[in-house]
């Protein structure tokens, strides 16, 4: 402190000459793609997996399926690497597309993403067209940009409406037993209503509140609120005037209204322990609540806001790295690791639905009259991500490379919603920062 | 790095020429005062590396990004944007609500933390410096907060601040009140949630500045004190003329650097938004709006431009302050 500030100046300009030509230096290294392309290659060697770490059941299922590959024929060698869930996503976003593996798993609407900055290779040339066509229609949807097949996944996903039977009776509710007759999002909330006021806390319906709303839970989950209410998320790369009209906001009302009657369920053992008669979530709580309830539990669609009742779908899936020199091996790889006996382990593993047809139709939870059907006739009638109509049911999360500008707005205001804040003037906020961020971007569009 | 060297090994001649004239020494005098300065140069120099390649560079290439449309994994070349990104910043209701809304938390935050935190840690530390037995032990169990990752922290007072009855806080205000205490929703009101953030923050970080107070509060003989009493000095007076001169460094050094932690609050918002029920709007740090601007949404130049206001502004203020303590201090 006590120095001359001559020193002082002169050490701040020496400091300056140092950071300055380091910083040209940085500078220069942003942008610049890498000019990777895919190649067919032999078809023999080694060729490198990456998969995230999910349950410790999934990781298993998923070593012994390269166990197997690895075992049952000499060409091609299989080199797994898992990586935690939660960098995962990171990890591929951070590496260059020249480092990555021949092979890897994405989240579903992180793919476009991933194509937009040519980290992905189209699979249509590679993996077999029997796999292709064993796929659900649902998951190709999720897997297609313009006609072209980027991912396929072992399994899919869906929402829908757990009831306790014995609840429900009790309290005099009737309930919905399929897709046809499904709640209307009055009758819905009535019955919460009347299930709350039979409840001793007054809260009857768990939304699921401990995973948060400002994340990727608010968008999976309520966004079947927007497409039941004749809205969209995106249309033609717009928010504006498809997420932000009147039916929506109203949607969104109604969906506040609920907080009132909503168990905050801190413990995530609302349902299962009996607090709450109806939980809205997704086929991954299965296990856990049918092991609850047994006998007393029924499965049942989400409500419907006006344009039929919808669903989201979408979940983890395979594709080939755009760098990569050995693309048939990557295909056989992706032909075994799609066979009926890795889907239906894996299937089994995580409880999730299958999404080739093959599983699907033998699968003891979702074939007819398995205790998951609905979740099967929902994925049955997929909308794909742009056209949503009345009829179809399972929704694509927007298939774009801007989706985690979506994903985050949308949920920003979801949360703000239901923190009491005015549904119009959220969701305008964020189809205007959603079509801004668009144009900023040159709306996302793949070259 | 060895660029440090040419420009350090400097000669400075004319400043020498105007300090003292040389005494008997003679000639062998100015180099070495020309070798002192070079040796402290060295010395210094892995900590100037430190700052101009962690703080420095950073910095200027977040000025730079800022100026451009920059985003993480876009096949686009970034192109040139101008001010475009301040502006939105300042002009644009969409952005500049939340963001000054953000900067707003930030000082609240700051404001209130800063002279509850240090004046609580001054407490404790003054309450656990006596010869007591087990002292040791209520030390750690005061230090015990600081030891856990603010994350597990904030997943801790989820379970504490939970909006239904069975959270922790509102279950033990429904027994103390008999029955009168309804379910609060502490982290999803507007007005609460800040104050619950600030709760848990002062909670967990209080221990850490505790115990610098503490070895500052060792540091003062015991003669002083014995002297006060000679001189029948109250309690009071003793604390109020021996133990607050005796520290004051370390309480201006504590109040600063709880000032400048206080402008990073981030983990706990995070977690708790992630976690369910945060008010965002009433919590939103500047840092947090950073960071989910950059990795959620990958837009790096709206996030530069973010952090290089907020750079400005703490520096600002951390200036403003040390002028205001050292200027106390020299009284």
């Amino acid at each position: 402190m006590n120095a001359g500030t001559g020193r002082s100046r002169r050490t701040a300009r020496t400091a300056l000459a140092l950071v300055l030509p380091l910083a040209a230096l940085a500078a220069c290294g942003g942008g610049g793609g890498t000019g990777t392309s895919a190649e067919q290659g032999s078809g023999t060697g080694t060729i490198t997996v990456w998969a995230h770490q999910g349950q410790a059941t999934e990781a298993t299922a998923l070593q012994n399926a390269v166990k197997t590959f690895n075992s049952s024929q000499k060409k091609i060698k299989v080199e797994l690497t898992l990586i935690p869930d939660t960098d995962y996503t990171k990890t591929i976003t951070t590496t260059d597309a020249s480092k990555l593996p021949d092979v890897m798993e994405f989240d579903g609407p992180t793919m476009a993403n991933f194509v937009y900055n040519k980290k992905l290779t189209a699979i249509d040339d590679y993996v077999s067209a029997t796999t292709m066509a064993n796929a659900t229609d649902a998951i190709k949807a999720q897997g297609e940009i313009d006609g072209k097949h980027y991912g396929l996944g072992m399994y899919d996903s869906g929402l829908g409406v757990y009831g306790n039977k014995k609840l429900l009776d009790a309290a005099g509710v009737t309930y919905p037993t399929g897709l046809d007759d499904a709640w209307t999002a009055a009758e819905f909330t009535a019955a919460v209503k009347k299930l709350a006021a039979e409840d001793a806390d007054g809260k009857s319906l768990d939304l699921q509140e401990n995973n948060g709303y400002a994340s990727e839970w608010g968008t999976y989950g309520f966004a079947p609120v927007v497409w039941s209410a004749g809205g969209s998320l995106l249309k033609n790369g717009k928010a504006e005037g498809v997420l932000d009209t009147p039916a929506v906001a109203s949607a969104l009302k109604t969906f506040q209204s609920w907080k009132t009657y909503t168990d905050p369920n801190t413990d995530g053992n609302a349902f299962a322990k009996g607090r709450v008669a109806l939980s809205w979530v997704g086929h991954w709580m299965y296990p856990a609540y049918g092991k609850a309830l047994g006998d007393d539990l029924v499965v049942l669609p989400l409500p419907d806001f006006g344009d039929g009742p919808k669903t989201g779908q979408g979940s983890w899936s395979w594709g080939i790295g755009a760098a990569t020199k050995n693309g048939k091996a990557a295909g056989a790889f992706l032909d075994a690791l799609l066979n009926d006996t890795n889907v239906t382990a894996m299937t089994t593993a995580n409880g999730a639905p299958p999404a080739t047809r093959s599983v699907l139709a033998k699968s003891p939870l979702y074939k007819e009259g398995g205790p998951l059907q609905l979740f099967a006739d929902q994925l049955a009638q997929p909308c794909g991500d742009s056209a949503i109509t009345t009829s179809c049911v399972a929704v694509t999360r927007p298939v774009t490379a801007g989706y985690p500008t979506v994903t985050a707005k949308f949920s920003e205001a979801l949360a703000s919603v239901y923190g009491g804040a005015d549904p119009r003037s959220a969701l305008e906020k964020a189809a205007r920062a959603i079509d801004q961020d668009f144009s900023d971007n040159a709306g996302y569009r793949i070259q | 790095m060895k660029t440090v060297e040419p420009a350090a090994a400097t000669p400075s001649g004319r400043h020498r020429s105007e300090g003292p004239p040389p005494r008997a020494t003679g000639p062998a005098r100015p180099p070495r005062r020309n070798r002192d300065r070079l040796h402290g140069l060295l010395m210094s120099a892995p900590a100037l590396v430190g700052l101009i390649a962690f703080v420095g560079v950073p910095f200027v290439y977040a000025v730079v990004l800022s100026f451009y449309n920059v985003r993480l994994g876009s096949p686009l070349a970034p192109t040139f944007f101008g001010v475009e990104q301040y502006r939105r910043l300042f002009t644009d209701p969409d952005l500049s609500g939340p963001f000054l809304r953000a900067l707003l938390n930030n000082l609240t935050f700051a404001v209130v933390v800063v002279p509850l935190q240090t004046g609580l840690a001054l407490a404790l530390a003054i309450l656990l410096n006596r010869k007591l037995k087990a002292i040791g032990l209520f030390r750690s169990l005061f230090f015990l907060p600081v030891v856990f990752p603010m994350a597990l922290v904030a997943v801790v007072w989820r379970l504490i601040l939970a909006r239904s009855g069975d959270g922790l806080l509102n279950s033990a205000l429904h027994t103390v009140s008999l029955g009168n205490w309804g379910a609060f929703d502490w982290l999803g009101d507007g007005l609460t949630a800040m104050a619950s953030i600030i709760v848990l923050s002062v909670w967990q970080g209080v221990g850490f500045q505790m115990v610098i107070l503490l070895a500052g509060l060792q540091q003062i003989p015991s003669e002083l004190y014995e002297a006060a009493r000679l001189d029948r000095a109250s309690r009071w007076q003793q604390f109020r003329h021996v133990t607050l001169p005796g520290i004051r460094g370390t309480l201006v050094f504590v109040a600063l650097l709880t000032s400048v932690l206080s402008f990073r609050v981030f983990d706990q918002v995070y977690v708790l938004v992630k976690g369910g029920g945060l008010d965002e709007d009433a919590t939103r740090t500047v840092m947090y709006q950073a960071v989910t601007t950059a990795f959620d949404q990958n837009n790096i130049g709206q996030a530069s431009a973010i952090t290089v206001v907020f750079f400005l502004i703490v520096v600002v203020l951390t200036l403003v302050q040390r002028r205001v303590v050292r200027s106390g201090n020299e009284d």
